[in-house]
């Protein structure tokens, strides 16, 4: 039986998570799980580490080179092969509204709108932003609304419109939402379900003061979208 | 669980490009510099050791996943225990990517620009002022002692103490009574190592990292999706609940030192000052994704002691904080 060296071993091993970064990369996953400024970098790790496999496979003069793979070797090819396998075949599919009930609201004031935009071209994450600079709703009571979003339940009322933002990755992701007057001739939508609603703004007494409503014209479910983290 | 399995991978995913920026520095550095002199030229004193290897941190700005690589290179290559364990705890925060997202996080609050860098050598100072009462032999992990040895001189170390004799040290070395006496008369002997085995020693240090990375991550992700995170927050009512619930939030959370800052923008206004710094102090030192790395390093008996007196440390800063800013 032929022996297995200890390079062909770490080169299958690098190879497999060069494999599990580029699976990443060209697969779509990245969108659902980093910010938008890490994937080259995920990308470039995968290539890297490619090569690297690539030049640990290649025959080698030097005397560690030759060496048989000892059974630690063999069980941390084993544990690698195991989880690369895995985190391929096993794509991520969150539910974003699980994770954001986990975690207080993105009430930071980070970001603001640095220019005038029309209201029905503003996302989700636009309005919240906007509210955040200038807070008095009164401002834009009828404007022209069309925002996509997850449904996110609340305990203290109806679900909100909701986006998940994220600075690294979805570990610290964190909600964004704006009330919306669901119809009440219609069952509340599910927890998680992506809608697209048009509308305009209204105005509505919450818990904390005159809040912010969306009056809902049309309500789409959609499929979720590429990039469903907002930065 | 497939919202934890979602958040295993994010957190994965995102360290591993470091951890390869780390075990990379760290193979180049063997190649280039396999004897590793300058290394130990490195000062052992109590107190300028940790700082200088605190000041090492500005030449890698990488977040605490590749600092760890980068820190064993230093152990095993005899620099001072001291200097590599400074750099361990302090670089994560003390790298110039790390200090200008903490100000474009925080423009507004000048004191926290200061106070981060500052308390994050505190920190460090205090780990390896504890961390010395230990002895080597006890606080490193077997092959990095091992290794460690092969590089110190035999007026540190015995013969005996080392698993393979006189292999990498030069006899001059070997002999000198003086460690601090001026080697430069004398070439290194030690031969720079061929390109394939040094791919092979880096290569069989990430695969070994990157399960360790996978068993912090799995364990970060699945405390995070079991323990809300508002719970926590809602925790800390009063100034201590705060710090100590931002401490342990930043354990659970685990993200890299370098984006940390814009994290801790998002509950800011929930949390006193005190745990806002504590938050971004105790992360880039231990999370549990780091728990598995510096397990690599640290003997179980140094990593508690380690995490215990890094807490320590962080709440009465923390505390000092609150007191001057409530």
């Amino acid at each position: 039986m032929a022996v297995v060296k200890a390079h062909h071993l770490q080169a299958t091993g690098l190879a497999l998570w060069g494999l599990v970064l580029l699976r990443a990369s060209s697969d779509g996953r990245l969108d659902l799980l980093l910010r938008e400024m890490f994937h080259p970098l995920v990308g470039l790790a995968g290539l890297i580490l490619m090569g690297w496999a690539a030049a640990l496979a290649l025959p080698g003069r030097s005397h560690a080179m030759g060496v048989p793979a000892t059974p630690g070797q063999w069980r941390l090819g084993a544990a690698t092969a195991a989880i690369a396998l895995l985190l391929i075949g096993l794509p991520p599919n969150p539910s974003f509204a699980d994770l954001a009930q986990q975690r207080a609201s993105d009430d930071s004031g980070e970001a603001e709108l640095a220019f005038v935009m029309p209201p029905a071209q503003r996302s989700l994450t636009d309005w919240v932003r906007l509210l955040r600079t200038q807070s008095d709703p009164r401002l834009y009571v009828g404007d022209p609304v069309r925002i996509s979003g997850f449904v996110l339940p609340r305990r203290d009322g109806p679900p909100v419109l909701a986006r998940l933002m994220v600075r690294c990755c979805l570990a610290d992701a964190t909600p964004v939402g704006l009330s919306v007057r669901w119809p009440t001739n219609q069952p509340l939508p599910r927890a998680d379900q992506w809608l697209q609603i048009d509308g305009d703004m209204a105005v509505q007494q919450g818990p904390q003061g005159e809040e912010l409503v969306v009056m809902p014209q049309r309500i789409t479910p959609i499929r979720r979208p590429a990039r469903p983290l907002e930065p | 669980m497939s919202t934890a399995w979602a958040l295993f991978q994010g957190l994965l995913i995102e360290a591993l490009p470091f951890l390869l920026i780390g075990v990379l520095i760290s193979s180049l550095a063997r190649w280039l510099a396999p004897g590793g002199r300058w290394l130990r030229r490195l000062p052992g004193h109590p107190v300028l050791g940790p700082l200088s290897g605190a000041a090492l941190g500005f030449a890698l700005p990488a977040c605490e996943c590749g600092n760890v690589p980068v820190a064993r290179r230093l152990l095993v290559a005899g620099a001072p225990l001291g200097t590599a364990l400074g750099f361990l705890f302090a670089a994560p925060v003390l790298n110039p990517i790390v200090i200008a997202s903490t100000w474009a996080a925080f423009p507004d609050q000048p004191w926290l620009l200061l106070a981060r860098p500052l308390g994050a050598v505190l920190v460090s100072l205090a780990l390896c002022l504890l961390l010395r009462m230990i002895p080597e032999a006890e606080l490193l992990q077997a092959d990095v002692l091992a290794e460690r040895r092969l590089n110190q001189p035999l007026s540190a170390v015995t013969l005996l103490q080392r698993r393979s004799g006189m292999v990498g040290i030069r006899a001059a070395m070997a002999t000198d009574p003086d460690p601090d006496h001026d080697h430069k008369a004398t070439p290194d002997p030690a031969p720079r190592p061929p390109l394939q085995e040094v791919l092979q020693h880096g290569g069989r240090e990430f695969l070994q990292l990157a399960v360790l990375l996978v068993a912090g991550c799995m364990l970060a992700a699945l405390v995070q999706t079991l323990l809300p995170r508002q719970w926590l927050l809602n925790l800390g009512g009063s100034p201590t609940g705060s710090v100590v619930a931002l401490m342990v939030l930043s354990l659970v959370i685990s993200v890299c030192s370098s984006v940390d800052a814009f994290l801790a923008l998002s509950f800011a206004a929930q949390v006193t000052p005190g745990a806002l710094l504590a938050f971004l102090l105790l992360g880039p030192v231990i999370d549990l994704k780091l728990a598995g790395l510096l397990s690599l390093l640290l003997r179980p008996r140094g990593l508690l002691l380690a995490m215990a007196g890094a807490a320590l440390a962080v709440l009465l800063i923390a505390q000092w904080i609150n007191l001057w800013l409530l």
